[in-house]
């Protein structure tokens, strides 16, 4: 099992870079909307992202084992752009309705249910399902394996090593302040529109 | 500007300050275009820079005669290097090859860290390149900062000069103009992050108005339509926005490159200062702006946001004069005599913009006019 994890991680470390880039556009944008001048708190915002993106990476695990086992080698090819859709999705939602982890919308002006202000889990998880090269490269391998226990340490070790590369992003934002919040509510709303547009285009043309 | 001298030593104090600015730019001019065309037309570049200097000097009319050179550089780059794409009377003489947007450096700057550490990784120090064209952008922030797209940026003149045309707005942006403020902002940190993730030149495919070609455009029929259709949008909102509007529209809410420059114009110590005691809140100067870069602050006051791009045009709409160019928000101590008065903010500001101005114009100017004096057949 250690070893699973080691090469796992080392997947992790060898593509980090794949993921960073690929992660960046949705975690970046979110990061400037909803942080603060306080880095615990935009610390808080970047763990709870990583647990969602922990639980899709765990989900998956789940999933392509179960599928090496029943002897189905292949994605489905709407998984791709409707998660990305999915994505897009959820970032115009944020953007546009200004739901925020803190604060109500201001369409409604009134307190959010709690299970709302998961809102960072809910953009690491459809952001962990958005598959990338090296996630599907670690799918594969999974599905060779065909052991759930074995998926787990596998993608563990490849989530620990991509979640190195994603944290740098933390670095810039002890400077936010309410202009930077709403350029990064712009972004979110741009970047949303973009990963809509192109997972309805997958799922269509 | 002070306006008590007497009309002859003002001019003389515009004459010197015209010289000041001509020697640099014929200089550098005739060493850019001198290469490959007659010096000729070097000198008469820097002498309608010269011109405009001394115009600016002698009337205190900043924006006025800016936007006449700033049009002027612009319709020259059209003429020479757009113009010689179609046409082979119009021969690319100072561009070898096609020249860097500096509008492209920005969306894809965070491409160009991952060029150096490749670079820096595998000796392939070829890749460096971006690192000369990042000296001269840091050199041109430093003296000019974010005046660069009121007086340097030769797609910057074509929106100004035709904001201009119209007498009144056929539209009011109201209060979305500042609404949608932030909105290149936004547009500069997306095309970062995407043109990073995908490794493509995101801004030019899918936003630029200017490359009128679809030639490297997607092949696929979906995204090639969509990528027409965005720049359709963005070459209206730089020909029709100004001729509907009077503002600045592309630059001001699409530019990428407006917002790195509003960024990291905060390099340059020249701003432009509101006199709060004198305002009276009359939104003059936030009317007149093209830019967009003035808003009314708590109590009423005009407020100079981070997109003020220093091309003086609410120094001419204020009616109180409250507005100045200044050295981080201080005015430098007035000197007395003729030559004195040019020892002020406004001075320095107009002889950096300028001269930078002129000599990046250098590089298609002297060769636009080149390109007239042939079609018309003279020798």
């Amino acid at each position: 099992m250690p070893a699973l994890f080691s090469e796992g991680f080392l997947l992790g470390l060898s593509t980090g870079f794949y993921c960073l880039s690929a992660c960046l556009p949705l975690l970046a944008p979110y990061l400037m909307a909803e942080g603060k001048a306080v880095w615990e708190f935009n610390f808080h915002i970047f763990l709870q992202f990583l647990g969602g993106r922990f639980l899709a990476y765990m989900l998956f695990a789940l999933l392509a084992s179960l599928a090496g086992k029943a002897g189905q080698y292949a994605l489905p090819l709407w998984l791709l752009p409707a998660s990305m859709a999915a994505c897009g999705l959820l970032m115009v939602f944020f953007a546009a309705a200004r739901v925020s982890g803190g604060r109500g919308p201001c369409l409604l002006k009134k307190d959010l249910n709690p299970f709302f202000k998961r809102l960072p889990v809910a953009l690491g998880f459809v952001t962990g399902i958005s598959i990338c090269p090296p996630f599907a490269a670690g799918f594969i391998r999974l599905l060779e394996m065909a052991d759930v226990l074995k998926g787990f340490a596998y993608f563990g070790g490849f989530f620990g090593a991509t979640s190195l590369f994603i944290s740098p992003v933390l670095l810039g934002t002890p400077w936010l302040g309410s202009r930077a919040n709403e350029i990064g509510r712009l972004t979110l709303l741009i970047a949303g529109l973009w990963y809509t547009v192109l997972g309805l285009k997958g799922l269509l043309v | 500007m002070e306006t008590t001298a007497s009309p002859g030593r003002k001019a003389a104090a515009a004459g010197a300050f015209a010289a000041l600015v001509f020697v640099p730019v014929l200089f550098f001019s005739s060493l850019i275009a001198g290469r490959e065309i007659s010096r000729l037309y070097a000198l008469a570049w820097a002498l309608f820079t010269a011109g405009t200097a001394y115009a600016i000097a002698s009337t205190g009319r900043v924006s006025f005669y800016r936007r006449i050179f700033f049009s002027a550089s612009a319709l020259a780059f059209l003429v020479h290097f757009k113009l010689s794409l179609l046409n082979k009377v119009f021969e690319p003489s100072c561009f070898a090859d096609t020249p860097f947007c500096h509008i492209a450096m920005a969306p894809y700057f965070l491409n160009y860290l991952y060029q150096q550490y490749l670079a820096l990784m595998s000796g392939g120090w070829k890749l460096w390149g971006p690192l000369s064209l990042g000296a001269a952008w840091l050199f041109v922030t430093i003296s000019i900062g974010r005046g660069w797209c009121a007086w340097a940026c030769f797609y910057g003149g074509i929106d100004d000069g035709l904001s201009a045309l119209p007498r009144r707005p056929l539209l009011k942006l109201g209060r979305w103009a500042l609404k949608a403020r932030e909105l290149p902002a936004a547009l500069l940190v997306f095309m970062m992050l995407v043109s990073l993730a995908y490794m493509l030149p995101v801004y030019c495919l899918w936003l630029c108005p200017f490359k009128l070609t679809g030639a490297f455009l997607d092949q696929e029929g979906c995204l090639k339509g969509a990528q027409y259709g965005l720049m359709f949008f963005a070459l209206a909102a730089l020909v029709l926005g100004p001729l509907l509007t009077k503002k600045r529209l592309f630059c001001s809410f699409l530019c990428p490159f407006a917002a790195w420059q509003a960024f990291w114009g905060r390099l340059n110590p020249f701003r432009i200062s509101i006199d709060e005691r004198n305002c009276t809140g009359c939104r003059s100067c936030a009317t007149a702006c093209p830019m967009s870069a003035i808003s009314c602050a708590p109590g009423g006051k005009a407020e100079i946001l981070a997109y003020c791009n220093l091309c003086g045009q609410c120094l001419e709409a204020c009616p109180g004069r409250c507005h100045k160019y200044t050295v981080f928000g201080l005015e430098l101590p007035a000197l007395k005599g003729n030559m004195g008065r040019l020892v002020s903010a406004e001075h320095f500001f107009v002889f950096s913009a300028l001269t930078v101005g002129a000599v990046f114009a250098s590089l298609w100017a002297p060769a636009a006019l080149r390109d007239v004096v042939k079609l018309w057949g003279a020798p």
